[in-house]
């Protein structure tokens, strides 16, 4: 493998396939005799012996554009996806509706090839499209400020707890303390545990009520603590009305950060106008399906007081050397490639391509669609509750609650045994089984009903349900 | 000059979409939202033509020459694009059953092995979705590590002054204290100044080879030797690893855990920033404090395979919520299709073209040196480089006045991307370029050509550069002054 010579293009694949990605293959000799080398072990020779690999890469031969196509249709083929069958499931990700145009112009070779604007005079483009996420973001959330995007809503949530502790250290009475709804999911509770202990960041439980509501008795004891983090909706997909005095309660010098399923802001207010100082959530439902989980994007807004201590891209206005209008990257003295150790957040690579997307979705919805978007998630689940709900042996975990785009119910058998018997005996993913966050709750099921559930949906869900209990009798 | 902001059609102007299903819901009155955002009303041909027209302001690989060093801006194949599209991957829910994802689960356990076997690792995750994140869970797993085995006074984490500043950035996230030790002359690692500041309290030793001068550190089994003696453990950056699959590995070296950047070596698609993927590879003593998911794979009695989602015993938990960036996951694994074993290739020509360049560039012919004012300098001395090389324009900066950052903007002209500018920080004026395996022979003697004739222009013309871009030169400290971070709207 590693001979003397000078490789002959046959090397570079399996019999007459080569791999087709090299400019430069065959020209090997070329090169090197131009450079006064004779093979390119010399491009190596600076490796030691002692750290050589003395074996040629295990792996398999190269493969033609067409096969590797064929193979990734059948493996993708298998999957099971949300658009195929009636879905139910939510809990954090949304299936939704991305207009054709939104993939099609974002993977432009020329948004899609980029790197990270670091030269603004070449590219303006990706730039203002990205000031105007920010401006759109901005008016959405009612927040001065956003950035390009986090990874995804828990780092954003992890992120927005470091950024306030920074920020409200010095004057905080609970020093190095957040307080943390107890509904926020486990997962994105690891993330937020893993970024903060490191910044010996105490995190303590916000209780909430029987009704499933923010106990606000107990959060009055959140005051002079660096931050507060809670959700709406919340995990059970309640809206909560008492989150809009929260900040009083906490007073100025504790942060109120908010996460958000943005959907739902074309209908309920936004955290920025009831005392929000920090807003995040997952921009998934604009831009792009769920997709596994990734990649999507974390939002990140705040206000003006939390500029100097946020993560991420921030894309200002600025001007050229003839007074034109232009845009840069600034502020980029927080950034990890400026201050190292001291930067603000670590991240670099983030998600910008597809809160581009998010960017082309919201611009193309308009403020009358965002509103009409709103209004058919809530009308779906409305639908889908009223439907369940009316069941035999199907109870509402929280009978008053409020709901956006999902709901929990409470059977009298495991929830595991239903979302199985719907799966495998009904084509329909029943939602989500409680009981994977919080063992205590292992006959409740987490049902989310999107944009995409029109009435057959629920139609099936519901004779679904009544075939299972039937089969119990 | 068109505004997105500027469009104020009609309402719903945009995309019609149905009626809601249903409108009996009520929501509490102080709930209500009163104002909608003042988002653009605009049609989907103004919305195409919009974005098209940025999209012409913006450079990508598509576009020309990228030679921007550490970032490996290769040619991304569109089949990926086109798989990431199909029905299974964008619909699919990340808490669906296992069941649902078999197809993605058997990409992801094959992407696993590759990528252990390529960096010499016992255990892959594919959770962290970009390369700071991937040395951040790293980095968390050596802290949970060390504290497992009772040795939590591991504190300090030592990485070279050439290290790129995510990795200091990272292990301070992680409460770790940053040891910086200074490079050599040469641009290598200072093995006396490791001596000098390992210890008991020391952690761990972040550091990427090739460096970001683009050198091959000769003694870096030393170092991890140096590093392990004391008790700590070795962390291999590997933004630089294009340079070398199939020629070593960091297993060899005596690398402990490892990031790769699939968004480099494995050509996700930048996107302008991103989205990126950062998995990481430990050594056994470490995989049971990996986050979940991992995949693993079993045979039932009639070989057929299954997979399943595992969570290791000890694991730190979660980096993002959900599992990573499948999509980049999926997108990678198409290119690593395109080569398989020939991966060594792809580095070969990663190497070869570097080098090409770095010749083509400090060996003028006698008639255009002539004409040059002053000669770059090499950033580090070396006989071959890897994958990337640095130049110092200290040189040409004391002649005429014209900074690394001038050459940079006259590139721009040119139509390239400018190489990375000033980093790694201890290579005055730097410039470090990377050509990548993708360009052609001809691209990077134009490119050569090119860079060559700019030296030879009047230094005030490239002062002033550039000239022929969207726009002239970027007043940045304008923008940090100003902080004019979003659209007045109706200002």
């Amino acid at each position: 493998m590693t001979g003397g010579s000078v490789k002959s293009p046959q090397r570079g694949g399996r019999g007459d396939i080569v791999v087709d990605q090299l400019p430069n293959l065959g020209r090997e000799k070329e090169m090197l005799t131009a450079m006064g080398m004779s093979s390119m072990d010399d491009l190596f020779s600076d490796i030691p012996e002692d750290v050589r690999r003395t074996t040629p890469l295990d792996l398999r031969p190269p493969q033609t554009e067409e096969e590797i196509l064929r193979e990734a249709r059948m493996l993708l083929g298998t999957n099971i996806s949300v658009d195929s069958r009636p879905s139910f499931l939510g809990a954090g990700l949304y299936s939704n509706f991305v207009p054709t145009m939104v993939p099609m112009l974002a993977t432009r070779g020329e948004f899609l090839t980029s790197y990270t604007p670091y030269q603004p005079e070449v590219s303006q483009g990706m730039l203002q499209a990205m000031w105007e996420f920010q401006t759109m973001i901005s008016e959405l959330v009612s927040l001065p400020v956003s950035n390009v995007s986090m990874y995804d809503a828990s780092t954003a949530a992890a992120e927005a707890i470091t950024c306030a502790v920074r920020v409200h250290e010095r004057k905080a009475t609970q020093k190095s303390t957040v307080y943390v709804s107890e509904l926020v999911p486990p997962h994105r509770m690891s993330v937020i545990e893993n970024y903060t202990q490191g910044a010996e960041i105490s995190i303590h439980k916000l209780p909430h009520r029987e009704d499933g509501l923010l106990d606000l008795e107990a959060a009055v004891s959140a005051e002079g603590a660096c931050a507060v983090y809670v959700e709406q909706p919340n995990a059970f997909g309640l809206l909560d009305e008492g989150l809009m005095q929260l900040k009083s309660l906490i007073g100025e010098n504790t942060a109120l950060i908010i996460g958000v399923q943005p959907v739902s802001l074309g209908l309920i207010a936004a955290p920025g106008d009831y005392g929000a100082d920090i807003v995040v959530g997952e921009g998934q439902p604009f831009g792009i399906g769920p997709t596994a989980g990734g990649p999507i994007y974390g939002l990140f807004a705040c206000r003006d007081a939390y500029i100097r201590q946020m993560p991420g891209r921030i894309v200002g206005l600025s001007k050229d050397s003839d007074g034109g209008r232009a845009f840069t990257l600034t502020l980029s003295t927080r950034e990890q490639h400026i201050r190292r150790h001291r930067a603000t957040s670590n991240i670099c690579s983030n998600e910008t391509l597809i809160a581009l997307m998010g960017a082309m979705h919201m611009a193309l919805l308009g403020p009358e669609g965002l509103q009409k978007l709103a209004r058919r998630n809530a009308g779906a689940c409305s639908a889908a509750k009223k439907a369940i709900l009316a069941l035999d042996g199907v109870e509402a975990v929280h009978p008053q609650g409020v709901h956006f785009n999902e709901f929990a119910i409470r059977l009298n058998k495991p929830a595991a045994d239903l979302l199985n018997f719907l799966d495998h005996e009904c084509d329909i993913t029943g939602g989500f089984d409680l009981s994977q966050w919080w063992p205590e709750r292992e006959n409740e099921i987490l049902i989310c009903a999107t944009d995409q559930i029109d009435l057959e949906d629920i139609e099936e869900l519901v004779e679904g349900i009544q075939d299972w209990e039937e089969g119990y009798e | 000059m068109s505004d997105l902001f500027g469009f104020k059609g009609a309402e719903g102007a945009g995309y019609a979409q149905p009626d809601p299903i249903s409108d009996d819901f009520e929501f509490p009155v102080a709930l209500k939202r009163e104002n909608l955002p003042r988002w653009p009303r605009a049609s989907e041909p103004e919305i195409v033509r919009h974005y098209t027209w940025l999209s012409t302001r913006s450079h990508g690989i598509d576009s020309g020459f990228y030679p921007l060093g550490s970032c490996t801006m290769k040619h991304n194949p569109r089949v990926n694009e086109r798989i990431v599209q199909m029905p299974g991957m964008n619909d699919l829910h990340a808490l669906a059953p296992a069941s649902h994802l078999q197809g993605l689960m058997a990409i992801f356990h094959e992407m696993q092995e590759m990528l252990e076997h390529c960096a010499g690792m016992d255990t892959v995750t594919l959770q962290p979705v970009a390369g700071a994140q991937g040395e951040f869970t790293a980095m968390r797993c050596i802290q949970e590590y060390h504290r497992d085995i009772g040795e939590s006074h591991r504190n300090k984490v030592i990485v070279p002054d050439s290290a790129h500043g995510t990795n200091p950035a990272s292990a301070a996230m992680c409460g770790y204290e940053i040891i910086e030790i200074p490079s050599l002359d040469n641009g290598q690692l200072d093995l006396d100044a490791l001596r000098a500041v390992v210890g008991n309290d020391t952690a761990a030793m972040m550091i990427t080879n090739p460096s970001t001068l683009g050198i091959f550190e000769p003694e870096i089994a030393e170092a991890a030797k140096i590093v392990h003696d004391a008790g700590g453990q070795m962390y291999y950056d590997g933004a630089n690893f294009n340079a070398i699959l199939g020629k070593t590995n960091p297993g060899l070296m005596g690398f402990d855990a490892v990031h790769y950047n699939l968004h480099k070596t494995f050509s996700q698609p930048h996107g302008g920033g991103g989205p990126g993927a950062g998995p990481i590879g430990v050594k056994s003593h470490l995989a049971d404090y990996l986050p979940a998911p991992l995949v693993v794979a079993s045979e039932d009695e009639e070989g057929e395979v299954w997979f399943d989602w595992y969570e290791p015993s000890k694991s730190i938990g979660k980096v993002q919520q959900w599992h990573g960036n499948a999509g980049a996951t999926v997108r990678s694994w198409a290119y690593y299709r395109r080569y398989g074993r020939e991966l060594e290739t792809m580095s070969e020509h990663a190497v070869l073209n570097a080098n090409y360049l770095r010749h083509r560039i400090m060996n003028p012919s006698d008639e255009v040196r002539s004409k040059i004012h002053a000669m770059p300098a090499d950033g580090a001395p070396a006989d071959v480089v890897k994958h990337e090389f640095t130049l110092s324009m200290t040189p040409v900066k004391d002649s005429t006045g014209v900074t690394g950052k001038d050459i940079a903007k006259r590139l721009l002209d040119y139509g390239y991307m400018s190489p990375t500018l000033y980093f790694p920080m201890i290579v005055p004026e730097c410039l470090m370029f990377e050509p990548t395996e993708t360009e052609s022979k001809e691209a990077i003697d134009q490119f050569a050509d090119d860079f060559l004739t700019i030296l030879t222009e009047d230094p005030e013309m490239v002062k002033t550069a550039p000239h022929d871009t969207p726009v002239k030169r970027v007043d940045e400290v304008w923008a940090a002054r100003n902080l004019v971070l979003r659209h007045p709207i109706d200002e």
